[in-house]
């Protein structure tokens, strides 16, 4: 029962930061899992996926009405995205749990180093821009 | 082909790896990649990156789904959760100075970091 709700807040937060700062739920979503739920590395990845693709689904249709969506530029991406996606996925699903859960955490501390830089820079009444990676 | 187009296909197998390898949607390289090479605005690059997650989260989690990867209902329960966040997160941004919102979850995202290299 704590481990159900546990997981909907975990939800929450993640889709209240994903909304407020233009950041996607997966990098919420697999260190949470990971730190405080105690998931394999690899479970956590594809349950982040399994939570991302849905949301992802939806934020393209509403952003897709408002007209932000430039198609010309996302099929392509799309098409080489698919591509890189399998062999990543690949990659991480051969690579030892403790070491691929290191390589995420020295990615987190790159993104965190990014934002904090970002934030210092970029103007503090700009505008926040959501997407659900 | 035109430069845009090759810049766009690069862009796509970037973020794709990186999506595939972290199980993350990629939205952290396309969207600054689309404003900076192929210079759109931050709108239209966070929604044109949302439409590249839609095939790139698909392609990574049927990888993962295959081998078993996943825990279906922990998604489901999560999901349930982050419908509701994004309409909380859209009201609080308003509200809330996106600086100080970015720095505090940086430092939170540092820690996670930390405690996953160790």
């Amino acid at each position: 029962m704590l481990e159900i709700a546990g997981l909907i807040v975990l939800g929450l937060i993640a889709g209240i930061i994903a909304a407020a700062l233009g950041l996607g739920g997966g990098i919420v979503f697999v260190p949470a899992l990971v730190v405080i739920f105690g998931f394999d590395q690899h479970i956590a990845q594809g349950t982040s996926l399994a939570v991302i693709f849905p949301t992802a689904i939806m934020a393209t249709l509403a952003h897709s009405r408002m007209g932000n969506v430039r198609w010309e530029l996302a099929i392509p991406i799309g098409l080489t995205g698919i591509i890189g996606a399998v062999l990543g996925a690949r990659i991480a699903l051969q690579l030892d749990a403790d070491l691929l859960r290191r390589l995420f955490g020295v990615f987190l501390l790159i993104l965190a180093a990014r934002m904090v830089w970002h934030a210092w820079r970029v103007n503090d009444r700009s505008e926040p821009t959501p997407d659900p990676s | 082909m035109s430069s845009a187009l090759l810049r766009a296909l690069a862009l796509g197998a970037i973020a794709g790896i990186v999506a595939g390898l972290f199980g993350v949607g990629g939205g952290v390289i396309v969207v600054p990649g689309l404003v900076l090479w192929l210079a759109i605005t931050q709108r239209e690059a966070s929604g044109t990156s949302t439409a590249t997650i839609v095939a790139s989260s698909a392609a990574a989690m049927a990888a993962f789904g295959i081998s078993g990867s996943i825990d279906w209902r922990a998604a489901a329960l999560v999901l349930v959760g982050s419908v509701a966040g994004a309409w909380i997160g859209a009201w609080f941004a308003e509200r809330v100075s996106e600086r100080a919102l970015a720095i505090t979850f940086a430092l939170v995202l540092a820690a996670a970091g930390i405690r996953m290299v160790i």
